[in-house]
């Protein structure tokens, strides 16, 4: 089914909690270099979807392939360092360790440094501490001054929301993915940071390359971005396409509006 | 009764009483009658009787808010309520005594075995019931004064004379100790210490006032000098090195300055620093709570005795063990590190998937298991069972012998110290103390953004366990002989209180947090008998004021209180930038910007 190539493939993916459907047979794909959003009203099942993909739940039916391979089963950090990065819709730094050492957390799977190495100081283990600050910089820099200056030595609790966001984006830019996950990322901004975000995100596949699969409410921004607009409902996918396609597709509405609400 | 409501003063009063009736109860104050601290007057037990009275107006003055303001207790109101307070501790006590009296000590003494005819004649001060009561009332008044003067006077006068007072009390508890390191060094003790006794009235005085004067001195320019110091040691890696072999260099002359009383009293406490900086990692690193360390301690220090060849006592004499190598100390120590490492795997994989309580309960079980193990006959072949095993000796090394000299093995269990703070420090500081960072603030995310829980976390058990088996190492060669009974559960609970009374995730705090579980009450043998008591009065003591620990993770505290300094320069560096942004922002943009704190 994946001779296509795509780069994230989800193939009739069940998930269930005890008696509640969250996820009923869900199929999609991301290709390399897309921006997908996808769609739904709450407890759509978006963010089952994400943490399924990612490891933190197991699906109960189906299959997920990464570049191909299968992955349901492995552990999320295995998953992480595959190349699947992801932020969470109520943000999760930690929350004592400063800015720098968050992103720095980041590059912990690209890096493999052991107790001996970390006891003596190694050369090469000092080499890749320096490599490590250098790349958690560069991921703080993505987002310009906000995080970057005096505030990578603040401890991350210190940070306002909409920089606690940046963060944490911040962070999974540090994992080196190839696809990054963001769960509502504009959640509690207002309208100038998430403009500014909107920007970011388009800046993330531009600039770096990268593919984002994209949980988002706020419908500005889902247009302002979205290659591919992905809407589910009760655990389906209900309806796929652009922006326009999607945003005009009869079940769509009737899904955020209720029925007969059209016309 | 000015700033302090009438309630709080009866309350903090029959408080006081209570303490003091407790005291009277487990039988400190017969134990410490005559323990003479200054002149011959002032005695421990003397000091008891007012202390509570001291405590309670310490407490009851305490800035209080009051329709949403903070009020500041003057000092004649302080002065007055501590009076006050004072007065109802005396008649909670005396009231108790005079019931004691009356109902007749010999009944009561049949549940409480320390109240006796002395007690009695001691709490009335050989006056007899009632005038010896007053006396003891008076006493307690006097004490609720200090206390209320001891919070509610200037600083300028407070601190100076709390600091000179806590000196005393120090210097005259410590008067087995003192005079004998003063001899060893030269000095003659006459003028300060009484023979046999506590300080003299000279010697007090002069106590007090250097300590007074130390304390103001430190204020006046202490502050600067050491954040100047601070900062060139920032600044410069040299200085560093350089403030770091001074304080090595003090460690190696230690114990010849202090004799061999202290000495062994310090290796002791290195013992339980190692424990400490053990657990420290598992807990205080990746916050992973275990109960059940002694599983370590007791692993080293077994593994240390079948490996250099210790024997087996049996009821006939002295066996081999089922299972032993001949080997020489330095060389077994590290087999043992590295085995303990391994059990630390073993230990740890079972509980991977528990979390916090659970985690708490299970290794509870497991270090309970190895206890058990010790004292079976089940094992009496390999380890000796009930009898436990002697012998274990080949701790010579360089003309050094630390089993027979307490010097000797304070050099020892410093060698390991270092080590281990060192592996330490260095772990904290790396990818490694990032991982275990990340994972103790939220081990699910840590997951998600590509840390190996399994992995970390086994790693936390083996690094802490090989630690804790070097303390479990230095315990045989200190002692020479293993029992079962070194290694109960008292050991695991001893060591996690170290790390918590210094501070969780702090090195430094663990060095403080053993000095003061393990060797004040080493060198105050007069307490033995209280020594769990004084260790949970101590634990409740530091939960309610000082949550964090003796000495807090250092860094962490320093960030915070350099946030201002640093936001000020960013903002200078960054120029007219930021204000510009701001007046750009409509107000209600700004609002996303705010510093929320959690």
């Amino acid at each position: 089914m994946s001779e296509a190539g795509h780069l994230l493939e989800l193939d009739g993916v069940a998930k269930h909690f005890g008696g509640l459907y969250a996820l009923s047979g869900l199929s999609l794909h991301v290709d390399v270099g897309e921006i997908v959003s996808v769609i739904g009203p709450n407890g759509a099942g978006k963010s089952t979807m994400f943490n399924v993909v990612t490891g933190l739940y197991q699906p109960d039916d189906g299959t997920i392939r990464f570049r191909g391979d299968g992955i349901v089963g492995l552990a999320p950090n295995r998953i992480t360092k595959l190349g699947i990065a992801r932020t969470f819709q109520t943000v999760h730094l930690f929350p004592n360790m400063t800015i720098l050492e968050n992103a720095m957390v980041g590059q912990h799977c690209r890096t493999r440094s052991g107790v001996l190495g970390s006891v003596l100081r190694l050369p090469g283990t000092r080499r890749e501490e320096e490599r490590i600050r250098e790349r958690a910089g560069k991921a703080l820099a993505f987002f310009g001054t906000r995080l970057a200056g005096y505030r990578e030595e603040q401890p991350a609790f210190a940070l306002s929301y909409a920089n606690r966001r940046r963060l944490e984006m911040a962070r999974a830019l540090a994992t080196d993915p190839a696809i990054v996950m963001l769960d509502e990322p504009t959640a509690g901004m207002n309208p100038r940071e998430t403009l500014e975000l909107r920007d970011h995100i388009v800046r993330m596949r531009d600039e770096l390359g990268l593919t984002l699969l994209v949980i988002e409410h706020d419908m500005r921004v889902v247009k302002g971005v979205s290659d591919r607009v992905i809407a589910l409902d009760y655990g389906r996918k209900i309806a796929e396409g652009s922006y326009d396609e999607v945003a005009n597709d009869p079940q769509v509405i009737e899904a955020y509006l209720g029925t007969k609400a059209v016309g | 009764m000015g700033g302090v409501p009438t309630r709080s003063i009866v309350r903090a009063g029959s408080i006081g009483g209570v303490a003091a009736i407790f005291i009277a109860l487990v039988g400190l104050y017969t134990k410490f009658a005559t323990l003479a601290l200054v002149g011959e007057q002032i005695t421990l037990g003397r000091l008891l009787i007012v202390a509570p009275g001291i405590v309670a107006g310490y407490a009851v003055t305490r800035p209080r808010i009051a329709a949403g303001e903070r009020r500041v207790v003057s000092l004649r109101d302080g002065v007055i309520a501590g009076a006050l307070t004072g007065l109802g501790t005396g008649i909670v006590f005396a009231a108790a005594t005079w019931f004691a009296d009356l109902f007749g000590v010999d009944r009561i003494r049949e549940v409480f075995v320390s109240v006796n005819e002395e007690l009695i004649a001691f709490l009335t001060f050989d006056k007899g019931i009632p005038g010896g009561l007053v006396i003891l009332i008076l006493l307690c008044i006097g004490g609720g004064v200090v206390g209320g003067f001891a919070r509610t006077a200037p600083d300028d006068l407070r601190k100076p004379a709390s600091v000179g007072v806590l000196a005393v009390l120090l210097f005259g508890l410590l008067q087995r100790i003192v005079p004998i390191a003063l001899v060893e060094l030269g000095y003659d003790a006459d003028w300060l210490y009484r023979a046999g006794s506590g300080l003299t009235i000279l010697g007090g005085t002069v106590v007090f006032l250097a300590a007074a004067a130390a304390d103001i001195a430190w204020n006046r320019g202490g502050r600067q000098v050491r954040d100047r110091v601070r900062k060139t040691t920032e600044q410069a890696p040299a200085a560093r090195l350089g403030l770091f072999m001074v304080l090595v260099a003090i460690l190696v002359i230690l114990p010849l300055l202090l004799g061999s009383v202290i000495s062994e009293t310090l290796g002791q406490v290195m013992i339980y620093v190692l424990l400490g900086l053990g657990l420290n990692i598992v807990v205080g690193y990746a916050g992973l709570l275990d109960l059940g360390y002694v599983a370590f301690f007791a692993f080293g220090a077994y593994t240390t005795g079948l490996l250099t060849g210790a024997f087996l006592n049996t009821t006939t004499g002295a066996a081999q063990p089922a299972l032993s190598a001949d080997l020489n100390f330095y060389v077994a120590v590290w087999i043992v590190a590295l085995l303990a490492a391994g059990v630390g795997l073993l230990i740890g994989a079972p509980v991977l998937r528990l979390r916090g309580d659970y985690l708490a309960i299970v290794t509870l079980g497991l270090g309970e298991i190895v206890s058990v193990i010790t004292a079976s006959k089940w094992a009496q072949p390999l380890i000796g069972g009930p009898q436990g095993m002697r012998g274990v000796t080949k701790a010579e090394i360089f003309g050094l012998n630390p089993q027979d000299d307490p010097q000797h093995f304070y050099y020892l269990a410093l060698a390991f110290v270092l080590l281990a703070a060192f592996v330490s420090w260095r772990l904290s500081t790396s990818r490694i103390g990032r991982a275990w960072t990340a994972m103790r603030e939220d081990e699910q995310v840590a997951d998600a953004t590509g840390i190996s829980t399994t992995k970390f976390k086994l790693l936390a058990f083996a690094m802490g366990g090989a630690i804790g088996s070097l303390g479990g190492a230095l315990f045989a060669v200190s002692i020479g002989s293993l029992t079962p009974a070194s290694f109960e559960i008292f050991v695991s609970i001893t060591a996690l209180a170290v790390v918590i009374l210094g501070g969780i995730g702090s090195i430094p705090g663990v060095v403080v947090g053993a000095l003061v579980l393990i060797g004040l009450p080493g060198l105050l043998r007069e307490f033995e008998d209280y020594r769990l008591l004084i260790y949970g009065g101590a634990l409740v003591a530091i939960m309610i004021l000082r949550p964090q620990g003796l000495i807090p993770n250092v860094r962490r505290t320093r960030e915070l209180e350099e946030e201002e300094v640093a936001q000020d320069a960013w903002a200078r560096e960054e120029g007219g930038q930021a204000p510009a942004v701001a007046a750009v922002l409509p107000g209600g943009a700004l609002g996303g910007e705010r510093e929320d704190l959690e």
